[in-house]
C-alpha cells in the first residue's frame, strides 16, 4: 500500500514520473491562496494529507522506511488524528528537493539516532489533526451549519443534528481552501484513546518484501542506464596514483574507464557484471600514505596505552573514584575490549544519476533524503532548484546511509563524466566491506573498590579508543574543547543516555584515540560497547562481593525507577528466584538509551565448555508510548539478531592500513535456527517524552550471554566477538 | 610549499569588468582541530589577500579560519590598461606568497 | 573579539597543566558575538536588509569546503559604491568568516570563495557603502548531520 508504482521484479524499466510518487513531478507551488496539488491533480489539505475523490488518503512521510516499520507508525500517528479510514491509507514520500522549495515544510528527513516517530510524532499529530479541521469546516460551510455540531469518524463527516453526512473525498477539494488552523491551538487525543496508534497493525509493504515486488536501489533502473563498478583506495586516506584504461576498454561491454574523485576508479559497461570483471581486471595504482603501516595490533597498542594516560575527557562524575578506589579494603579491576564491525547491510551501497548541465537527478536507497540531496548538490555543482533525489527502499541502513553519502558522490562524480546517460553504481559485496563506515575500537579499564563490609565504594571506568563525531562533526567535539560526549551514551550523566545507576564516587572519562579507519554510527552505536563494559562489570563486582547479579544492581537503583522497573520485569519473566532448566544458565543487563529503558534476561546452555545455544530471552523496553506494539516487538527480535551476530561472529580487523574482512565467509552472522526465542514486555507509562525503539533494544543482549556464559563455564569473557576465544554459538 | 594558480583574462577591453580567480594551496589550519591523540593543533591560516593592478591596490581581503582549505577567491575589477595584475597572500608563521599575470587592455 | 578571547584563554590553561574537564571550553560563536562583530565593523550604525544578494547551497553535508558568494547591487562609480563587503556566522567558532576592502575599480561589487560552515545557521553578509550606509543579505543553511544529532546533545 505505499505509494511505490506497481512495479514487480520482472518489470523493472520505470518512468521517472512514476517513481518517487507521483508528488516529484508536477508539483504546482500555489501564489497566493491557491491550493497545492499532487501529480495527479488532487488537492492537498495540508503538506502532510492529501485525499482523493474515491477516499484514499495519502500521508506524505519525510523519514526513511528501512525495515524498521516507521512509514506504518508514521501514518497512524496521522491517521489516528484524522479520524480517517484506515483500510484507505497509503503513504508517499515527499522529496528534498520540495523540501528545501518549500522551505521545509516536512521538516527533517533524517532517520537515524532512533529518532523516526519520536522527534515528529507531535507535528505529525498535528498535521493530521489540522487536516480534519479542515475537512470538518468545509462540510459545515457547504451545510451552512456550525463546525461544532459535525462530527468526524472514519473518513465520513456526520452533521449530529440533521444526521447529514458527506465523505472526506467529497469535501477534500474544499477543505484545502479552507485557512488552516493554528498548530499551536491543536488538542491531540490522547493516547489512552487512540484506536488506530497503538495498535498492532500489518504494515504497510510486508507482502511486498516476501513476494520480491519490493524495488530497491539494488533492482532500479532506467530506460537506457549503464553500469558502474567501483573500486576506492582499500587504505583509507590513499589517492589514486594511476591506472591503465587500456587494458580493459576493449573488454566486452565496457564503455568508460573514469577516475571518481581523487582515490577512486570505475568502470562503466552495460552490465554490473560487465563492469565489475573489467575493474577486477583493471591495473590500479594507489598512493597509500603513511596509514598503509597501520594494523590492529598497532592500533590496540596505542588504545593500551590510553587506559592509563593521565589526559582523559570526563563523561561523567561524582565525588572522587579514585580517592575512594585508592583507601579501598578491596579493588576488583578488568580491561575490556570492543572491536570495528561493518553494518553489513544486505544490500549494498548503491546509487543511480543522471546529469546534465540543467538537471540533476538521483536515485537512492537513503536515510536521510536531505543529506543525499546536499551530496548531489556539492557533487554537481548545480543549484537546488536544479537537483532532485528520489527516495528508494532500503535493504537495510543501521546507520550506514544517513551521515554518509559517499555513494551518492561517487554516483554524481560518475554521471557527470557521462552527461545525458543515467548510471546506476553498485558497490561489490566487497568493496562495501571494505569501504564501511566502522563501529569505533574501544577499550575499558574498569576499576571498583569496595570497604570492608563489601559496598561498592568507588567506580572508574576509563574508556580508550575512538570518537565517531571527531571524524564526522568535528564542529561538536571543537565546542566541547575535544571532548565527544556520544562515547558516554549510556552512561551518561544525564539526558537520553543517561546511566542507570547511582554510585557513592563515579568517575567516567575517556582517552581519545583516533585512527584513520573512518569511524561511523552503527545501530546503537555506543552503547554496545558501554553495555558490555558496566553490565559485565557490574555481574563481575557482584560476584567480588558475593552478591546476585540482581539483588547488586538493585541498591544502586533507588534513584532510577524506570531502570528498576525493566531490570525487575525481566528478572521476573525469565524467573529469576526460581531454578533455571536443568543445564541452562542465566544473565541479566540493562541501559538507557535514546530515552528508552531497555533489559534483557536470558537462558543459555554450553556443551564442551565453547558450544552456546541462547535458548530464550526475556526482553523489556519503556518507550513512553508504542504506536505499534507488534512492529516494536520485531524490532526487538530484530536487534538481537543484529547484537547477537556481532557478539558471536563479526569483527573487522585492520592490516597494512586496509580492513581484512571482505565477505560473509570472514564476517558471518546468525542463521534462523540459532535464533532464540524471545519474548517481549512493552511498558508504556506515557509521559512527556517518547522513547525511540530502532536502537536502544539491541545493547542488553551481548551483555546477558556474556554474563550467563559465566555462571555456566567460570571463565570471563571480556573482548569480542566471542569466535576469536573459540566459542560458537550452535 | 604553496603553490597559487590565477585565472586572468590575457586580453580586454578598456573598461571592461572582468573576473579574476586565485586559488592558492594551503591548508587553513583552524586552530580548533586536534591530532589522533587529541592535542590542539596550532593555528596556521592566510590572513590577507591583496591585488594590485601596475602597483595600485584594487582589491583587498581578510581570510579568517573559516575560509576553507585551499582557499579560492573570485573578484572583479575593470581592466584600465595594459600592466601586470599582481596578488599577494600572507599569513602566519610569516607565509608570503605571490603571483602575477599580465593583462593587454585594448 | 570575545569568542577569541576565550579561546585564548583556553589555550593558557592548557599550559599551565589544568584539569582538561574544567577545560569544555565552548569553541563556537553565538548570535548575540555576531552581532558584536558586526557591530564592530558598522560602529552601531543602523543596517538595513537589501541590496545583499548571499548564496550558498541551502543543504549542506558536511560543511568542510562550502561554495559562497555575495553580490551587492551599485554602480560601481566613485560616487556611489561598495567599500567593502563582510561576511558572518552565527554558530561557527568565530564569527568573522571573509573581508573584501573593494571601491570603484572593483567594476562589481561581488566575491566568491569557499567556506567551512560548523552548524545549521544563518549567515550574513553586510556591505558598506560609500555613503555612509549599511545593508545586510542573510541566508539560512542547513547541515544535514546536525539535525539528527545536536538535539540529544548539548
Amino acid at each position: 500500500m505505499t505509494a511505490m508504482p506497481k512495479i514487480n521484479r520482472r518489470s523493472f524499466i520505470l518512468s521517472t514520473a512514476a517513481v518517487g510518487g507521483g508528488l516529484a513531478l508536477g508539483l504546482r507551488l500555489p501564489f497566493g491562496p491557491e491550493v497545492v496539488l499532487a501529480q495527479d491533480g488532487t488537492p492537498e489539505i495540508n503538506a502532510w494529507v492529501v485525499i482523493r475523490p474515491d477516499d484514499t488518503v495519502v500521508v506524505r512521510v519525510a523519514r526513511s522506511e528501512m525495515g524498521q516499520g516507521t512509514i506504518t507508525g508514521l501514518a497512524q500517528l496521522v491517521a489516528e488524528e484524522l479520524e480517517c479510514d484506515w483500510a484507505k491509507v497509503t503513504t508517499e514520500y515527499p522529496t528534498p528537493g520540495q523540501n528545501v522549495a518549500r522551505k521545509r515544510v516536512w521538516g527533517d528527513f533524517s532517520t537515524g539516532g532512533s529518532r523516526g516517530i519520536r522527534t515528529s510524532h507531535d507535528y505529525v499529530r498535528r498535521g493530521g489533526a489540522a487536516a480534519r479541521i479542515m475537512l470538518t469546516q468545509a462540510a459545515a460551510d457547504q451545510w451552512k451549519v456550525p463546525a461544532a455540531e459535525c462530527v468526524a469518524a472514519n473518513s465520513v463527516i456526520t452533521h449530529k443534528p440533521s444526521g447529514r453526512t458527506v465523505r472526506y473525498g467529497q469535501v477534500a477539494e474544499a477543505a484545502a481552501k479552507v485557512p488552516a488552523p493554528d498548530a499551536k491551538t491543536l488538542q491531540l487525543k490522547d493516547p489512552k484513546n487512540w484506536k488506530i496508534a497503538g495498535k498492532p497493525l500489518k504494515r504497510f509493504n510486508t507482502v511486498d518484501k516476501v513476494t520480491g515486488k519490493q524495488v530497491y536501489g539494488f533492482d532500479f533502473k532506467l530506460p537506457g542506464m549503464l553500469n558502474a563498478a567501483i573500486k576506492e583506495s582499500p587504505v583509507f586516506g590513499g589517492k589514486v596514483k594511476s591506472f591503465d584504461a587500456a587494458k580493459v576498454s576493449g573488454m566486452k561491454g565496457v564503455r568508460r574507464v573514469v577516475q571518481v574523485g581523487d582515490t577512486a576508479v570505475a568502470v562503466v559497461a552495460d552490465t554490473w557484471w560487465q563492469a565489475k570483471t573489467a575493474l577486477d581486471a583493471l591495473p590500479i595504482v594507489f598512493d597509500e600514505g603513511p596509514n598503509a603501516k597501520v594494523s590492529s595490533a598497532s592500533i590496540a597498542e596505542i588504545l593500551k596505552a590510553g587506559l592509563d594516560a593521565e589526559q582523559a575527557f570526563v563523561g561523567n562524575q561524582n565525588g572522587d573514584a579514585k580517592a575512594a578506589i585508592a583507601g579501598a579494603a578491596k579493588k576488583i579491576e578488568a580491561v575490556y575490549s570492543y572491536p570495528y564491525q561493518n553494518h553489513v547491510c544486505m544490500e549494498p551501497m548503491n546509487a543511480t544519476a543522471r546529469y546534465t548541465a540543467d538537471k540533476c537527478e538521483v536515485w537512492v536507497p537513503t536515510q536521510d533524503g536531505e543529506a543525499s540531496f546536499a551530496a548531489l548538490l556539492a557533487a554537481s555543482g548545480l543549484p537546488a532548484d536544479k537537483c532532485e533525489v528520489y527516495k528508494l527502499d532500503l535493504g537495510g541502513g543501521f546507520g550506514r546511509r544517513g551521515a554518509f553519502q559517499d555513494y551518492v558522490t561517487q554516483a554524481v562524480q560518475i554521471a557527470k563524466q557521462i552527461p545525458g546517460t543515467p548510471v546506476k553504481l553498485l558497490w561489490s559485496r566487497e568493496e562495501d566491506m571494505r569501504q564501511g563506515r566502522f563501529h569505533p575500537v574501544m577499550q575499558c579499564k574498569l576499576t571498583g573498590g569496595f570497604d570492608a563490609a563489601n559496598n561498592l565504594t568507588g567506580l572508574h571506568m576509563r574508556l580508550s579508543g575512538q570518537s565517531i563525531l571527531a571524524a564526522v562533526r568535528p564542529a561538536i567535539v571543537e565546542k566541547q574543547g575535544g571532548r565527544d560526549p556520544l562515547s558516554f551514551q549510556g552512561v551518561a550523566d544525564a539526558g537520553e543516555h543517561a546511566i542507570g545507576y547511582g554510585f557513592p564516587n563515579l568517575l567516567i572519562d575517556h582517552a581519545m584515540r583516533n585512527t584513520h579507519v573512518p569511524p561511523g554510527f552503527w545501530r546503537g552505536v555506543n552503547i554496545n560497547q558501554n553495555a558490555i563494559f558496566i553490565e559485565c562489570f557490574m555481574d563481575e563486582l557482584a560476584h567480588a562481593a558475593g552478591q546476585d547479579p540482581v539483588a547488586f544492581r538493585r541498591k544502586f537503583m533507588e534513584k532510577y525507577p524506570r531502570n528498576l522497573a525493566v531490570l525487575n520485569a525481566v528478572a521476573e519473566g525469565i524467573g529469576w528466584d526460581k531454578p533455571a532448566p536443568r543445564g541452562q544458565h542465566r544473565g541479566i543487563a540493562q541501559m538507557k538509551a535514546f530515552d528508552s529503558f531497555v533489559a534483557a534476561a536470558c537462558e543459555i546452555s554450553v556443551q564442551g565448555g565453547n558450544k552456546v545455544k541462547v535458548h530464550r530471552i526475556v526482553a523489556a523496553t519503556d518507550c513512553g508510548y508504542a504506536v505499534n506494539p507488534a512492529q516494536i516487538e520485531r524490532q526487538v527480535a530484530g536487534s538481537f539478531v543484529y547484537g547477537l551476530s556481532a557478539l558471536f561472529m563479526q569483527e573487522c580487523t585492520v592490516k597494512d592500513g586496509r580492513i581484512e574482512q571482505e565477505n560473509f565467509h570472514t564476517y558471518n552472522s546468525m542463521r534462523i535456527a540459532q535464533m532464540p526465542k524471545v519474548e517481549t514486555i512493552i511498558l508504556q507509562p506515557g509521559g512527556t517524552v517518547w522513547g525511540g525503539i530502532g536502537e536502544p533494544t539491541i545493547c542488553v543482549a551481548a551483555p546477558a550471554v556474556l554474563n550467563a556464559f559465566f555462571k555456566a563455564t567460570g571463565r570471563r569473557i571480556r573482548s569480542v566477538p566471542l569466535k576469536n576465544h573459540g566459542i560458537e554459538l550452535v | 610549499m604553496a603553490d597559487a594558480v590565477i585565472s586572468v583574462p590575457a586580453t580586454a577591453k578598456r573598461g571592461e569588468v572582468i573576473e579574476i580567480k586565485a586559488l592558492v594551496r594551503h591548508a587553513m589550519e583552524t586552530g580548533f582541530r586536534r591530532t589522533q591523540l587529541g592535542e590542539l593543533i596550532p593555528r596556521d591560516i592566510i590572513r590577507q589577500f591583496t591585488c594590485t593592478y601596475n602597483g595600485v591596490e584594487v582589491m583587498r581581503a581578510e581570510f579568517h579560519p573559516a575560509i576553507a582549505a585551499n582557499p579560492l577567491f573570485t573578484f572583479t575589477t575593470v581592466a584600465t590598461e595594459s600592466g601586470t595584475i599582481a596578488f599577494r597572500w600572507t599569513g602566519d608563521k610569516g607565509l608570503v606568497v605571490t603571483e602575477s599575470a599580465a593583462i593587454t587592455v585594448t | 573579539m570575545n569568542a577569541r578571547r576565550r579561546f585564548l584563554t583556553a589555550a593558557g590553561c592548557f599550559a599551565a597543566g589544568a584539569p582538561l574537564a574544567l577545560l569544555a571550553r565552548e569553541a563556537r560563536a553565538t548570535p548575540a558575538e555576531m552581532a558584536e562583530a558586526i557591530r564592530q565593523v558598522t560602529g552601531g550604525a543602523p543596517v538595513r536588509a537589501g541590496r545583499v544578494r548571499l548564496d550558498l547551497p541551502p543543504l549542506i553535508e558536511n560543511g568542510n569546503s562550502v561554495p559562497l558568494s555575495v553580490a551587492v547591487e551599485s554602480p560601481m562609480t566613485p560616487a556611489d559604491h561598495v567599500r567593502a563587503i563582510h561576511v558572518f556566522t552565527e554558530k561557527n567558532p568565530l564569527p568573522n568568516v571573509v573581508s573584501a576592502r573593494l571601491g570603484p575599480r572593483a567594476g562589481r561589487a561581488m566575491l566568491a570563495t569557499r567556506v567551512r560552515i560548523a552548524d545549521t545557521q544563518t549567515v550574513t553578509a553586510i556591505a558598506e557603502l560609500s555613503d555612509g550606509t549599511f545593508w545586510s543579505g542573510s541566508m539560512q543553511v542547513v547541515v544535514t548531520l546536525s539535525a539528527c544529532l545536536e538535539e540529544g546533545l548539548i
